[in-house]
Parts: C-alpha cells; sequence; structure tokens
C-alpha cells in the first residue's frame, strides 16, 4: 500500500543502500508530502536510519536517487536540518549546551567564520523553545538523555530549516520530554514544515504521526495513517524477519565482490 | 645551580633558540593531540610517530646529508603514506584497526632501522647525530633547522586556531557537518596533515619512538582537570610547554642525555599528578567524596537507631548498645556518635545518648525516604515487600529533596509503608 503524495517535498527513487555490499534497502520508492508529521516506523534492523542518512548522502546508495524540494540534495541543504541520533556522539566531549546549539548556525555561517553575537542570539531563542534556557552553560556530559535530545533538537531548530529528518528523537527519554518534543514539532508543522521522525514505538505512532512510512528492509506501505495502518501492513512489517530476504543479502555478503555494482 | 641560571637566563643565543623552538613544537603537537585524543584516535599518533624512520633515513640517503628539507619532506611522505595506507587498509580489508595500526608501526618502524644500520655501515662521515632521531635531542638542533621545524609549527597552531569550529564538528559529530553541507573528508584530511606535520616537527627534539607521548598525554592529563575545551587545549599546551623544556634542559646538563625520554618523564610526572590531585576526577578528590558519604550514611545509621528506639517505646539506649548494633565498625560508630553530639543532633547523659528535636527531625527524613522508596518499589515495581529494604537502606541516603517530593506526590503521601511502618513527617508526634 503505497500512496503517491500530491505535489511531494520529497522523492526517494527505487532506492537501494548496502553495508559490507549486503543490501539494508531493496527498491525503496515514496513520495512525502509538504507540512506533515511523518513517521518512519519499522523494527530493529529495519533500515529506518539507513534510509534518512541515504537521504541526507550520509551513506551512498548503491542504485536510485533522491530529490528533495524537486531539486538534488547539493541545491537545498540549507532548507534540510538533520538531527542524528543520540547515542551517535560522544557526550563527554567537552563541550557546553551552548556550544552544541551554536553548531546549527554553522551551516548558514559557513568555513572558516567564527560564529558571533547573532548566532549566540538564535542558539538561545532555539534553547528556550525547548525549555533548556536554565542549562545554557552546562556541560552536555552532566545532561539526561531526555536533555540531551533536547540540545539536539534546539540545534535542529537553530538551522531554520523547511525539513526536518529525525534519528528517534523519542528514543530514552522520560515522558515530560517526549509530550514538549511532540507538541514542538506539531508546532513547526502548522508552520509548514516538514518533520520526518525514525520512531521505534508503534502505540505512539498512532497517536504522534499523521503520515506513517512502514519499512523492513523493502518499503512496506506510505501513507496518511487512515489508510496504511492495518492489521495485514502491520504484520507484514513487524512479522519477524524476512527470512528470504535476509538470505538474500547473506548471499551477497558472501561474494567476494559486490555483485549488485553496476 | 650554575647551569641553571646560565641555562634560563638565555645568556646563549642558540639555548634561548632551541627553548623558542620546543615550545613552539609543544604548544602545536599538544594541540593536534588533544583533538585526537577527543577523537579517540591516540594510536594513530603512535603509529604515526614511528612510520616517519624510513622517510628520514631515505631522505639521509638521498641528500647524502642531514638536509633538514630532505629529512622533513621523507619524514612527511612516510607518515602520509603510513596514516593512508591506515585507513585503506580498514576500508578494504575485514582486518580491525587496532590490528591494522600495531601492523602498520612495527612494519614501518622495523623498515627504518634497517635503512638506519645501512647508512651507519655506509660510514659517510654526515651521519653523525642521525640516531639523536630515535629518541630525540633538542640541544643538538641547529639554529638553521629550527627556522623549519619552528615556522611548521607556527603553521600548525594557527590552522588549528582558524579551523577550531570545524575540528570540533569533526570530533563530536561528523555526520551532522556533513548533513549541513561541510566537506568533512576534506576537513580529515587537513586533520591528519597537520597530525603528520606535527610529529614530523617534533622528530629531532624529542624522536620518533616517544613523539605520541607528547601528542597524546598533555590533552589526556589535562582532562582531568577541565570539561571546557579552550581551558583543555590552554592546559595541555602549557603541560607540553613545561615538559619540552624541563626535557631539554636535562640533555643540556647532562651530555650525551637525549631530550625525548626525559620530556616522556616530565610529561607522566605531571599525568599522575592530575589522576591523583584533580579536583572532582581525581583519585584523592574521589577518595575523600567516598569518605565523605560514608561518614554520612553512618550518621544516619546511628540517628535511625535512636530513632527507631524511640519508635518502638524501647528505654533510650546506651552507646554500647550502638555499638552492639555495629560490632565491626566500634570506630566508626564512635567518630558518628561524636560528630551528632558536636553538631547538636543528640545529647549525652553518661552512657546514655537521646536525639534532640534537631536529631528528632533528622532521622525522620531518612526513615522516610527509606519507607516512602520501600512503597513505591512495593506498589510501582511490583516487588515484594520483603525485598524492599536492601534497596532503600542505600537509597535512603541519596534521595534528593525533589525527588521525596515526586515520590509523595506520586505515592499521595502514604501514612504506612509495606511493613506497616508509619512514614514520619515533620510534624509527627511518636
Amino acid at each position: 500500500m503505497i500512496v503517491q503524495a500530491q505535489s511531494p517535498i520529497l522523492e526517494v527513487h527505487d532506492l537501494i543502500v548496502s553495508y559490507e555490499q549486503s543490501p539494508v534497502l531493496w527498491n525503496v520508492d515514496l513520495t512525502l508530502p509538504q507540512g506533515q508529521l511523518i513517521g518512519i516506523l519499522g523494527p530493529n534492523g529495519a533500515g529506518k536510519s539507513t534510509l534518512i542518512k541515504a537521504i541526507m548522502g550520509l551513506v551512498n546508495p548503491t542504485g536510485g536517487y533522491v530529490k528533495i524540494f524537486d531539486k538534488s540534495l547539493e541545491e537545498v541543504r540549507s532548507r534540510i536540518s538533520y538531527v542524528p541520533q543520540r547515542e551517535s556522539v560522544d557526550w563527554n566531549f567537552p563541550a557546553s549546551v551552548l556550544d552544541v546549539v551554536m553548531m546549527g548556525t554553522y551551516g548558514k555561517l559557513g568555513l572558516f567564520k567564527r560564529p558571533g553575537k547573532k548566532e549566540k542570539e538564535i542558539a538561545l531563542a532555539s534553547l528556550d523553545k525547548v525549555g533548556m534556557s536554565a542549562f545554557i552553560n552546562r556541560q552536555i556530559s552532566e545532561l539526561s538523555g531526555g536533555q540531551q535530545q533536547r540540545v539536539f533538537l534546539a540545534r535542529a531548530l537553530a538551522q531554520d530549516a523547511d525539513l526536518y529528518l529525525m534519528d528517534e528523537p523519542f528514543a530514552g527519554v522520560d515522558m515530560a520530554t517526549e509530550t514538549a518534543i511532540f507538541e514542538l514539532l506539531k508546532q513547526m508543522t502548522k508552520e509548514g514544515k516538514t518533520v520526518i521522525v525514525v520512531h521505534h514505538d508503534i502505540y505512539s505512532a498512532m497517536n504522534y504521526f499523521n503520515w506513517i512510512v512502514m519499512l523492513n528492509l523493502h518499503l512496506v506501505a506510505s501513507g496518511p495513517k487512515e489508510t496504511v495502518v492495518t492489521e495485514e501492513l502491520l504484520r507484514k512489517t513487524y512479522g519477524g524477519k524476512l527470512n528470504l530476504l535476509s538470505k538474500v543479502s547473506e548471499l551477497v555478503r558472501k561474494q567476494n565482490f559486490n555483485p549488485l555494482k553496476n | 645551580m650554575e647551569n641553571f641560571t646560565y641555562f634560563f637566563t638565555f645568556q646563549d643565543p642558540s639555548i634561548f633558540y632551541v627553548v623558542i623552538g620546543i615550545t613552539l613544537l609543544g604548544l602545536g603537537s599538544a594541540y593536534v593531540g588533544t583533538y585526537s585524543f577527543l577523537d579517540k584516535k591516540a594510536l594513530l599518533g603512535d603509529a604515526i610517530s614511528h612510520a616517519v624512520l624510513p622517510g628520514i633515513c631515505l631522505g639521509f640517503i638521498l641528500a647524502g646529508e642531514k638536509n633538514p628539507l630532505f629529512i622533513v619532506g621523507g619524514a612527511f611522505l612516510s607518515g602520509a603514506l603510513a596514516t593512508f595506507l591506515t585507513s585503506w587498509l580498514k576500508s578494504n580489508t575485514k582486518l580491525s584497526e587496532d590490528a591494522i595500526i600495531a601492523s602498520i608501526l612495527s612494519i614501518f618502524f622495523g623498515f627504518g632501522i634497517v635503512l638506519l644500520t645501512v647508512i651507519q655501515k655506509s660510514g659517510n662521515p654526515e651521519m653523525a647525530g642521525l640516531n639523536h632521531f630515535i629518541f630525540g635531542n633538542a640541544i643538538a638542533i641547529l639554529e638553521e633547522d629550527l627556522w623549519i621545524y619552528g615556522g611548521l609549527a607556527v603553521m600548525i597552531i594557527v590552522a588549528l586556531t582558524l579551523f577550531q569550529k570545524e575540528f570540533s564538528l569533526l570530533v563530536f559529530n561528523a555526520d551532522y557537518g556533513q548533513s549541513i553541507g561541510y566537506p568533512m573528508g576534506m576537513i580529515r584530511l587537513v586533520f591528519n596533515v597537520l597530525m603528520i606535520l606535527s610529529v614530523v616537527i617534533g622528530i629531532q627534539a624529542i624522536g620518533v619512538v616517544l613523539m605520541a607521548a607528547l601528542l597524546i598525554t598533555p590533552g589526556a592529563a589535562a582532562r582531568f582537570w577541565t570539561d571546557n575545551l579552550s581551558k583543555l587545549l590552554v592546559l595541555s599546551g602549557l603541560f607540553a610547554v613545561v615538559s619540552g623544556i624541563a626535557g631539554t634542559y636535562v640533555s643540556f646538563v647532562i651530555p650525551q642525555m637525549p631530550t625525548g625520554p626525559w620530556v616522556v618523564v616530565c610529561l607522566s610526572l605531571i599525568a599522575f599528578l592530575s589522576f591523583l590531585f584533580a579536583p572532582k576526577k581525581g583519585t584523592i578528590s574521589r577518595y575523600f567524596s567516598r569518605n565523605k558519604y560514608l561518614k554520612k550514611t553512618q550518621n544516619e545509621h546511628v540517628l535511625k537507631a535512636l530513632y527507631k528506639a524511640k519508635e518502638l517505646g524501647q528505654a533510650p539506649l546506651t552507646i554500647e548498645n550502638i555499638y552492639e548494633l555495629y560490632p565491626y565498625q566500634k570506630k566508626e560508630t564512635e567518630q558518628s556518635i561524636n560528630y551528632l553530639f558536636k553538631n547538636g543532633l543528640l545529647v549525652k547523659n553518661q552512657e546514655v545518648i537521646r536525639l534532640t528535636n534537631y536529631g528528632v527531625s533528622e532521622a525522620q527524613r531518612v526513615v522516610r525516604l527509606h519507607r516512602l522508596w520501600e512503597t513505591y518499589l512495593t506498589e510501582y515495581m511490583n516487588i515484594a515487600p520483603d525485598h524492599v529494604h536492601d534497596s532503600a537502606e542505600k537509597l535512603e541516603h541519596i534521595i534528593t529533596p525533589e525527588l521525596e517530593a515526586m515520590l509523595e506526590k506520586r505515592l499521595n503521601f502514604p501514612q504506612v509503608d509495606p511493613h506497616q511502618e508509619n512514614i514520619p513527617r515533620d510534624n509527627y508526634e511518636l
């Protein structure tokens, strides 16, 4: 069940991504609408993070392409913000909350230039939006999981983008943070921004998102919540490992060369 | 002493130049090294520093003399080759990174020693002092060499300062950097070049074997003292400069004494002192805070014992009674009683001790936290009432007032705990 969006903001065309040459995403082909809160769902190892990394150009696809705002990534990079998984960075890095949020302004600032007063103001305003104003000078190593997630979100807000791609922003956060983040994302979509969220919890997903993408190595479904959340599609997404597909992946991995390369 | 004043008053201009050189070298390598330490790439620095040896020897063979340009160029090229091979092997084979680094290090270094032996057998009269490159000798550096080493060091420091934002991004979150369109591959390349250069400038003063110590130890030692990147960089630079000058001084005072080992000795001392004495992260400070915590728990246990006796309507306890409760901790218990007495939490009447009003209120606080936690465990975590005591016994000492308020609210201000004992609050009368 794959619903195509009218005048899509994002088009993923026949995307194949492999790690160590074994494919983790098979021919993902979808379009996503503007101004929606979109959830990417799927079991562990389904390729959810890989999909948004491929959209951001952080992993090279073996095949297919991605178009954002009907243009290539390079042309519209400043309008896109990426929030990596919280665990993907070393929180012992000697930096303060403000230092990390300032990184959100680096894209517009460009290389070599040092952030100044204007950048600091943007960062402070973003911290205010996520309710972290009291922690500006706190070392990031001293933050709780929920606070770290808010810092990442503030950094994304400082980018002032039109499309946000977030990798598990609800992972390991307390209830209060989860609600606060959700309210914030809803607010952002009201302002016409598109927010794509990788999410693992199927129950809360039903409340949060209006468009849902279901993934399990291949694209199972993509469309408005009402149309795609069916028992059959959920079973297809979460119903265990895809035996045949994983066997083929294994077979590909064992070759001494990459048979999928053109 | 004479040597000391002679050295540090810089009467000899060559000593002055050497000290300037070693200062720049220390700053540059500590600066680069701190980033690679934060990036958890400390071993790569070690591999590069060993791997420059064959380049030095080839540079010498080509030039036929100790021409600094040939030596620096050769060292840089073989360091670059080692770095490139490391990352190439990592992405094109299934070998793990530690195996790759260990192999690269020993293969290059072994090859370098072979070349060095060949040169020594060749009888070239220019070869004197070539073995200084193994362990370093800062005093033997000539003024003309200094221009090259010093110039490169200044370049490294300037580049790192200009790129501070980019390198922080590289170490903290390279993926994010790429997502905002920064050329992270290029930035990584520039960083690797700076790292190789910082090794190259140290080969004559510190030597290839020990150069890694000057890269990594200053940052590692400084990390004990601060969580702020700028302070970390300044402090590591300071450590490196102090050690560098100290090592140079020793090789000035004792002829034939290599500089590198003494720099390392001095750096190790600084690292060891940091490990011991740094506030918060140092071992001694951690020991004291643990000790303080243990004393607090002991005090609170005595308070609790007195309170429980009172709660059960028993006769007031004697000091001997309390000793019996903690038969193996008589000395600690005695200290606790004295502490509580001094701070007005209890009064002594010959052998009998009683809680003061303040003491009762403190004891109630501890008992309350204990029983609240027990209630929480049974009600919210479905743990059997006879399994909750041990955990409460520990958490009663650390639960903060904010957490207490949350517990109270969540449990709706319970009157009794799972063992039907009263949860005492401030206005509670026994």
